[in-house]
């Protein structure tokens, strides 16, 4: 069976700064992998990367979801295939609606799959079914999207678009940053329950916190843009008793 | 012409060029709203506690070329007066905004806001705008803003991650630029005709 994810000694840079300098990893479906390490080690433009945000540029290696070029997919194609970022900073965006713009990213998702687009009464349900989940309110369908929530609800409603997109491959960005210790619970929670065994996660987080709750089956630390070090979730214990320094 | 005391006059113009000149007595509001037109628009408030509010709102395409002025004149107190004009500019359209705003030195009490924001979609786009403040009460709010910018990258990016196709995104964040002029329209039907002209181009 071909790997869900596999990157190829992959390189990539900012401003023509060198961040990536050569990562190697492979996921395969039912997997939960976390990345740490030290700010500035290249984590978040490990997902920066892979959702192919235009801002770095990728100079070398290869990356491969089920098999297919991940790097030549424009990034709403990586995401109809089912990359899903949540993002570190949800963006706020003034004016259009949480409604619209979920309906939106669904009916594309619908389309790139040859799926007819939900009606509005399928869609509204399936919203309530999954704001449940994350114990959002129900106020939430008429605010624009992220603008004016709180840090907590923010990286909610990121794993509620998730329960919503229902992505193969989710990638959280320190979703645990801003959050206090109920909504880190929720957050939590939600991911779990939207395990599968066909789908695999990133978790990419400064502290072990986040991975008492969301257990991984493997830790890898990546530091100076490589990873260094590949564990299970044993190694982010050690990690937060020793710090990277100890390795 | 001139809104008699008391009374209200309210419009809205749509692809229609537009030029008034009004005269408020006291306690009379006047609401203007011009949609794709130029248009010249003077307010002169020489009645005490009037109110006047003037919303434009451009969408240039092609070789377009239209001038949105405006000249508020507070003669005497209690006032209110609010202009928001937005301009969302592409291709090779010209864009202009004018707006004098005056609240002499016997008007006290008044309560002034001017914003002008502009969204540039092309590179060869270009907006000029005058705002011009002549203020000579002094307890009075007065507020202006002017700002010119381009679509937000970030919010591009956040809406392609989740799927939304590019155009479609830059749509999504246009028609939310606009919403916020059409969305102070009194009159439901026209409003609700814009927002589905506006929400049309998505589907």
């Amino acid at each position: 069976m071909k790997p869900l994810l596999e990157i190829k000694d992959l390189h990539a840079s900012i401003g023509g700064k060198e961040i990536l300098k050569g990562v190697n990893l492979v996921i395969n479906e039912g997997e939960v992998h976390a990345i740490m390490g030290p700010n500035g080690a290249g984590k978040s433009t490990l997902s920066a990367v892979l959702t192919g945000n235009p801002a770095y540029e990728v100079t070398s290696g290869e990356v491969y979801l089920k098999g297919e070029n991940l790097l030549t997919m424009e990034p709403e194609i990586r995401a109809r295939a089912g990359v899903f970022l949540s993002f570190q900073y949800p963006v706020e965006i003034p004016g259009v609606s949480m409604t619209n713009f979920m309906r939106t990213a669904i009916n594309e998702k619908r389309a790139y799959e040859g799926k007819e687009p939900l009606s509005a009464k399928e869609f509204l349900s399936l919203m309530r079914e999954k704001k449940k989940l994350l114990e959002l309110p129900d106020k939430l369908n008429n605010r624009s999207v992220n603008e004016g929530f709180s840090g907590g609800e923010k990286k909610k409603n990121e794993i509620f678009q998730m329960a919503m997109l229902e992505p193969c491959l989710s990638i959280l960005d320190e979703t645990d940053s801003g959050l206090d210790i109920d909504a880190l619970r929720i957050v939590a929670e939600g991911v779990n329950r939207l395990k599968t065994p066909h789908n695999a996660s990133i978790v990419i987080t400064h502290y072990q916190r986040l991975l008492d709750y969301i257990v991984p089956d493997f830790v890898h630390v990546l530091a100076d843009g490589k990873i260094v070090k590949t564990g299970d979730k044993n190694l982010a214990l050690e990690l937060e008793e020793k710090g990277y320094e100890g390795l | 012409m001139r809104v008699s005391k008391g009374e209200t006059y309210e419009r809205v113009f749509v692809n229609e060029e537009v030029k008034l000149c009004i005269e408020q007595e006291a306690g009379s509001h006047v609401k203007i709203h011009v949609i794709n037109a130029s248009f010249c628009i003077t307010v002169n408030q020489i009645g005490e506690g009037c109110s006047t509010e003037i919303y434009g709102l451009e969408h240039l395409h092609g070789e377009d070329n239209v001038t949105a002025e405006t000249h508020v004149t507070h003669a005497v107190g209690g006032g209110r007066s609010n202009q928001l004009i937005k301009f969302v500019l592409d291709d090779n359209s010209r864009g202009r905004f004018i707006g004098d705003l005056k609240i002499a030195p016997d008007a006290q009490q008044t309560e002034a806001h001017q914003t002008n924001r502009n969204l540039l979609l092309s590179e060869t786009a270009e907006m000029r705008t005058q705002p011009q403040l002549e203020i000579y009460a002094d307890d009075v709010q007065a507020t202006h803003g002017a700002s010119t910018g381009q679509l937000d990258e970030s919010a591009l990016f956040y809406m392609q991650q989740r799927g939304i196709d590019k155009n479609k995104a830059r749509q999504l964040l246009v028609n939310a630029f606009m919403k916020e002029v059409i969305d102070t329209i009194s009159d439901e039907k026209i409003r609700e005709e814009l927002l589905d002209a506006v929400d049309g181009v998505v589907e």
